[in-house]
């Protein structure tokens, strides 16, 4: 029973490693531009794709590949951010949300054009067969993915912590107008944070394609990283981390403690619990209204 | 007084319309015209079973257009219009309206999916429109009544034969179910139920998951927990893999064993070493097996499909296509939706030219074929490892 357990939360750790790296995108770009973008999920998916074809159909070895859809997502934040978000910057939260949500259902159809809609296995170096730890079994696969996402959040805390581009994005997530005083280039600042954001989608796909299998669909993942950040604190960096990991644990347990059907919307039970003691999340602050 | 007059002549001219619409001659039915017939399908393209939607329009297609080419059945060319209904029973109610009222389909062929199906169940009986040889072998299609036929052996005649297989000759006792929990996964779990019942046996764990579920850890603990030696897998392809997955990464190795929808080469493509040794129920011949038939269809899927693998899943398609081209050959010239359902049922010990026949089975038992047989997953390939049986039982009872 204990063993048992103690897998079920090794596992839903894993998955919920995915959601904190996903629920990190949107609250990065959120916390820097205000806007909350809903193709965070489809930079998952598209990033999928992209290590699929570079290892299947070109044959490049896994860390190239790596590297390569890093860098790739990161140019398609950019992208998306120039393209649709920049220009209507200024129009109502609404609008922008609405463009975002309609790049990733363009971005959805798109892959499904040019891959199709069938669902493929992306390989990983990972194994996926049984490792026993002490009296817990656990898989090579869930430590590698546990392991990897801890890395990329220590890595984040440290760039946003020592590096100059990094305070700088922290100064513009306060006050634009304050970091652009001290001649920080916002639109500058504005592409990095999608590009930062689109790279971490792009790691969590290369991460969970392999465990959830790959299909245009796969950005469906977004909505219950959204409902992760949300959990956490919507704005707070830790929140999206720590609510990302609870989801995942969650669901695991309470798939084995329930039913596949209250599995399905634990998450949003949780959510809502949590949402109606604690208005702003677990991590987020009182609402401040910015002026 | 104007006005009374005024409303004995509009009634007049009233009855008089009804007496003349009710002495027009019976116009034609929907979809038929003397070059054409025209027939719907809901098929799920884009979604969780898409490997099978995108399949099963390909190889009906693969029939009709060699048809087509040849001129037609009678004079009339087959055409097929699909939608895509994403595995969502309200997207199938919309294709479905679509398809009857605009598209004025003469039939429903080949619609993909049990709860898809089952959406649009009433609705096509109340407009009277058959639904002819549906992509999901759910029993409730062979005793409907007249507007449904199903084409091959039923999830609850394969799983009667699953459990028979399990409890006879492996002397399994320790059996779990774990099924998709629609109308799909519920017509083989409960028809395993019955049958074990019939042995003084239950299932030692009933395990449920919802379509387009992509994590099954928490139906692995379970499942181990029950000690069960062999689980039942009513699901697609996409499920039993990942099942096989999280259950081997928790140390635990039964046998599994499903209906034909697990039966396609996307389960081992996606599950790999995971699931050597997966068994399956196969209810028509493998593509790769000798006959005329078959090499028909294998010359008819690479003159028109030939970026498509060949695979269970567009010979499913296949052989439904070729049965529909035979019974519009039947039902000639006089083409109505009386007359296809009536030649339908005439059909009696037709063998497209592959050893197996298809029969009408009655009206308690709506459905052209009942055999099946094992498979298993060896070496990478699905291989047959008994000979065809008539499932003569199953159903739910």
């Amino acid at each position: 029973m204990v063993e048992i357990l103690t897998s079920q939360v090794v596992s839903g750790l894993a998955t919920g490693c995915v959601y904190a790296l996903i629920a990190l995108g949107f609250v990065l770009i959120f916390k820097a531009t205000d806007v909350v973008n809903f193709a965070q999920g489809e930079f998952v998916m598209v990033s999928g794709f992209i290590s699929y074809t570079l290892l299947i159909r070109v044959g490049l070895p896994y860390w190239v590949v790596l590297l390569l859809t890093i860098a790739v997502s990161g140019v398609m934040g950019v992208a998306l951010e120039r393209i649709v978000v920049r220009p209507i910057m200024d129009a109502p939260i609404f609008s922008i949300v609405i463009a975002t949500i309609g790049a990733s259902t363009v971005m959805r159809a798109l892959a499904g054009i040019v891959f199709g809609y069938d669902v493929l296995p992306l390989p990983t170096i990972f194994s996926k067969d049984p490792v026993r730890l002490g009296v817990v079994t656990v898989t090579a696969m869930d430590l590698g993915v546990i392991g990897f996402s801890l890395v990329i959040m220590l890595a984040l805390y440290l760039f946003f912590k020592l590096t100059k581009t990094g305070t700088a994005m922290r100064a513009t997530a306060q006050s634009q107008t304050a970091a652009r005083l001290m001649g920080v280039s916002v639109g500058r600042i504005f592409s990095l944070t999608w590009a930062i954001s689109a790279a971490i989608g792009g790691v969590a796909g290369v991460l969970i394609a392999p465990i959830i299998y790959l299909d245009p669909n796969l950005g469906l993942i977004g909505v219950k990283a959204f409902a992760g950040a949300i959990l956490g604190g919507f704005g707070s960096i830790p929140g999206a981390i720590v609510g990302g990991m609870l989801l995942g644990i969650l669901e695991n347990l309470s798939g084995y403690f329930f039913n596949a059907g209250i599995k399905q919307v634990s998450t949003y039970i949780l959510l809502i619990a949590v949402l109606v003691v604690r208005p702003s999340g677990l991590f987020g602050a009182a609402p401040v209204r910015r002026v | 007084m104007r006005r009374v007059l005024g409303s004995i002549g509009a009634l007049s001219a009233l009855v008089a319309l009804a007496v003349v619409i009710g002495a027009a001659p019976v116009r034609a039915e929907d979809g038929v015209t003397d070059k054409e017939v025209v027939i719907g399908a809901g098929l799920d393209l884009t979604g969780a079973v898409a490997n099978w939607g995108v399949n099963i329009k390909s190889g009906m297609e693969a029939v009709f257009n060699r048809v087509n080419e040849a001129g037609g059945v009678h004079g009339r060319k087959i055409k097929l219009i699909s939608y895509d209904h994403v595995y969502q029973p309200p997207k199938a109610v919309i294709n479905a309206k679509r398809l009857v009222e605009r598209d004025r389909v003469f039939v429903m062929m080949g619609h993909l999916g049990t709860p898809t199906t089952k959406a649009i169940k009433d609705y096509l009986e109340e407009k009277k429109v058959p639904d002819i040889f549906p992509a999901t072998a759910a029993s409730i299609w062979t005793t409907s009544g007249k507007w449904h036929v199903g084409d091959l052996a039923t999830y609850a005649d394969q799983t009667w034969m699953i459990v028979d297989h399990l409890v006879k000759e492996r002397k399994i006792r320790k059996i779990a179910s774990f099924y998709q929990d629609d109308e799909y996964g519920l017509d083989g779990h409960l028809a395993g139920k019955a049958r074990l019942k019939q042995y003084d046996l239950t299932y030692v764990a009933e395990v449920d998951y919802k379509r387009a579920d992509i994590d099954f850890s928490s139906q692995a603990a379970k499942l181990k927990e029950s000690g069960a030696e062999a689980v039942i897998l009513q699901a697609v392809y996409r499920e039993p893999p990942r099942l096989a997955e999280q259950c081997h990464a928790i140390g635990y190795y039964p046998l599994f064993i499903g209906p034909s929808p697990i039966v396609v080469d996307k389960t081992i493509e996606l599950g790999g070493k995971h699931v050597d040794g997966m068994m399956g129920v196969e209810v028509y011949p493998l593509p790769t097996e000798p006959g005329p038939f078959l090499d028909q269809y294998r010359a008819d899927m690479k003159k028109y499909f030939p970026n498509l693998a060949l695979d269970t899943t567009n010979l499913y398609g296949y052989q439904k296509a070729a049965l529909f081209v035979e019974a519009l050959q039947r039902a000639g010239r006089d083409l109505t939706r009386e007359s296809l359902l009536k030649s339908i049922e005439s059909i009696k010990d037709w063998d497209p030219g592959w050893g197996l026949k298809y029969s009408y089975g009655g009206d308690n038992r709506r459905v052209m074929s009942r055999v099946g047989r094992l498979v298993v997953v060896k070496d990478g390939k699905w291989t047959k490892v008994s000979e065809w049986i008539e499932l003569a039982e199953g159903g739910r009872k």
